[in-house]
């Protein structure tokens, strides 16, 4: 029998926990049907990689990067990950306010923000703008899946008006 | 040779001093961008001519790789390198256009001089956090122009877009995470010298699987492309041309770094092949269906990048040059596609009778049309059958599958290419506006230097294989990188 100490201790439970957080985001963006939702998704796979390259450079018994800080001569953590991560998270901050600007632009137009709705409005003004039948059932393709049928979105309070100036 | 910075910093520098300077002078801010791109070209042409055969490396800030961060300049990071500023002039959104409305363009200017800074600095980056950055950029600064028509269609798609590319970037992070953590280094030298006895099996293939899947976003590679069609659907024309024809190749190139210098294993390349494959079958069957211009050129895209995967999959200098030529040939075919597609945005029916309207880009989608299949004086031939050979040199079940798979894949190419051909020559009630002339000589010249190679076909082949020969020597990269041999203490 496996000792249960050996396997599962604190640092493998924190790896495990940070590709468990990339794992959630991954089935959140994929199953997901609203923007909104697949954004968040999308910042918890961010924050398992991040965590990820964190532990990449992390020691036990280290002290924070800095010269002059902590013992003499003892061990450091290793900077680099932790340069990068900082960087991947100002990114991920610049990404996803930008996601969610558009997602107010979006949603005061369609007054929606489910995915399968919102590709079927940009599919019928593709159609529409380049000239072309808007697709029917009959002409879409015969392998494509099924959708389960959309729930009727109702929001709440309706499409948000351009604010009058 | 220190200049080689200054492609990368100077269009950085334009596109944060646009917005000012458009305040001051908006003609100034017009002319900025162009300008700057030109200077960036001579300045790469110039150390290309003078500074010989041998690759050269520049430490940024004068700091010792590997601790400091470097870019490593062989002849293909100078092609690409070159090739930036070239593409991002010619498909330049305000060059012979007068119709756009006057309010966003210096947004608009720096989006595109921040791509460009960018994309060179992916092709000259040699670590992978730098390469890591300039991707990011270059995905945000491709969001932007994504979306730039404004309308909401074309957000819903950059929304997409973001999602998927954010995805990859994040897949990419744990890869390379996964990398750190058993090599402790990113620079790719040092990394070529450590990863032969610290990334074998099957950790350091999931960090490949990772990575490529990642970068593979911007690349159109197989599981993460379903950004393709409706971005290049929506998008201005010119933003597809910069998208599909130069930013994918710079992704390609990132990927075809790692294999050759990191990953150099044959189970990455068995899952570059299967990837490539993937993507070939998808995108030239999706495109068989499309029903107009942009997106059946988008999904022909997908094809033609999965076949250059499939090239660098192939074992040795043959699989480079086979990948390189594919990737250059459908850099030069694809722009100008996609330079055409400004006025044939529309659907495949309504270009009825635009042969009329407009013959010479009639006559350069014919041409296009044939160097993408394949015909044999083109260069597209000579493209296609070195990754052919090559992969029937291989001999592998897989290498036969991929084979036939691309023979299979050509014939519905050629079916779908010519019957927009039949439909451009057919008799139509209204065919679409002619070219604006900008538009046209970009296409015309771009059809002009697939012309040309066809005739000098020999040496550019000489020139080519010198320069897969050099990119695919680990050994060259690592002495030029680190002169020499640190003592790694482990």
């Amino acid at each position: 029998m496996i000792e249960l100490d050996a396997v599962i201790n604190l640092e493998t439970l924190v790896y495990v926990g940070a590709i468990g957080l990339v794992a959630i985001g991954a089935l959140g963006l994929a199953l997901s049907n609203h923007l909104f939702r697949m954004l968040l998704a999308l910042g918890i796979a961010e924050s398992g990689a991040n965590l990820l390259l964190i532990l990449s450079g992390y020691r036990p018994d280290a002290t924070a990067p800095i010269i002059g800080y902590g013992p003499v001569g003892a061990s450091m953590v290793d900077p680099l990950p932790q340069v990068l991560v900082l960087t991947a998270i100002v990114i991920g901050v610049g990404v996803q306010a930008m996601a969610v600007a558009m997602l107010v632009r979006v949603f005061r137009v369609y007054g929606t923000l489910d995915v399968r709705e919102l590709r079927k409005r940009m599919e019928l003004e593709v159609s529409t703008a380049a000239g072309m039948p808007v697709p029917t059932s009959e002409q879409a393709p015969a392998g494509e899946r099924p959708l389960p049928p959309v729930p009727a979105y109702r929001p709440s309070y309706g499409p948000i008006q351009p604010r009058e100036s | 040779m220190n200049q080689i910075v200054l492609p990368v910093v100077l269009p950085l520098l334009a596109a944060f001093l646009m917005q000012p300077l458009a305040r001051v002078s908006r003609l100034a801010a017009r002319v900025l961008g162009p300008v700057v791109l030109v200077l960036c070209a001579f300045i790469v042409a110039r150390l290309w001519l003078n500074y010989g055969d041998a690759p050269f490396m520049v430490s940024i800030g004068g700091f010792a790789p590997p601790l400091g961060i470097v870019f490593y300049a062989d002849h293909l990071a100078l092609i690409f390198a070159f090739a930036v500023p070239i593409f991002s002039l010619l498909f330049w959104p305000g060059l012979g256009d007068r119709d756009s409305d006057a309010s966003h363009l210096a947004r608009r200017d720096a989006l595109v001089l921040l791509l460009a800074a960018s994309g060179t600095g992916l092709a000259l980056s040699g670590d992978l956090f730098n390469i890591f950055v300039f991707y990011e950029l270059a995905a945000v600064a491709s969001f932007g122009l994504a979306s730039l028509s404004g309308t909401t269609r074309a957000l819903v798609a950059t929304l997409r877009y973001l999602l998927i590319s954010a995805f990859g970037s994040a897949l990419s992070l744990v890869g390379i995470a996964v990398l750190y953590m058993k090599t402790g280094t990113l620079n790719l030298a040092d990394l070529a010298q450590v990863t032969p006895h610290t990334l074998q099996g099957p950790l350091g293939l999931a960090s490949f699987a990772l990575m490529v899947i990642g970068f593979g976003v911007k690349a159109e590679l197989f599981p993460l492309n379903g950004w393709v069609p409706e971005v290049y659907a929506t998008a201005p024309a010119r933003v597809s041309a910069l998208l599909a024809g130069l930013v994918s190749k710079l992704a390609a190139l990132v990927v075809l770094r790692l294999l050759v210098l990191v990953f150099h294993q044959p189970e990455a390349s068995q899952l570059l092949l299967v990837l490539g494959v993937l993507s070939i079958l998808t995108g030239e069957l999706a495109a068989w269906r499309a029903r107009d211009f942009p997106r059946m050129i988008a999904f022909s895209s997908i094809g033609q990048l999965g076949i250059v995967f499939i090239a660098f999959s192939i074992d040795g200098d043959a699989g480079l040059l086979a990948g390189v030529a594919v990737a250059l040939h459908h850099l030069i075919a694809k722009s100008a596609l996609f330079g055409l597609s400004v006025r044939w945005n529309g659907s495949l029916e309504a270009l009825a009778g635009a042969a009329r309207r407009a013959p010479l880009a009639a006559g350069l989608y014919v041409l296009l049309a044939l160097s993408l299949i394949g015909v044999p004086p083109l260069p597209g031939f000579w493209a296609k059958i070195l990754v052919l050979v090559g992969l029937a040199q291989g001999g592998s079940a897989l290498d036969l599958l991929a084979l036939i798979a691309i023979l299979l894949v050509t014939a519905v190419e050629a079916s779908y290419l010519f019957r927009v051909a039949v439909r451009l020559y057919s008799k139509g009630d209204s065919p679409p506006a002619g070219h604006a002339a900008w538009d046209l000589g970009v296409a015309t010249a771009l059809g002009a230097v697939l012309l040309v190679s066809t005739l000098g076909i020999a040496p550019l082949a000489d020139s080519l294989r010198s320069v897969a020969r050099q990119a695919g020597d680990a050994a060259l990269y690592v002495d030029t990188v680190l002169p020499k041999t640190v003592a790694r203490k482990d």
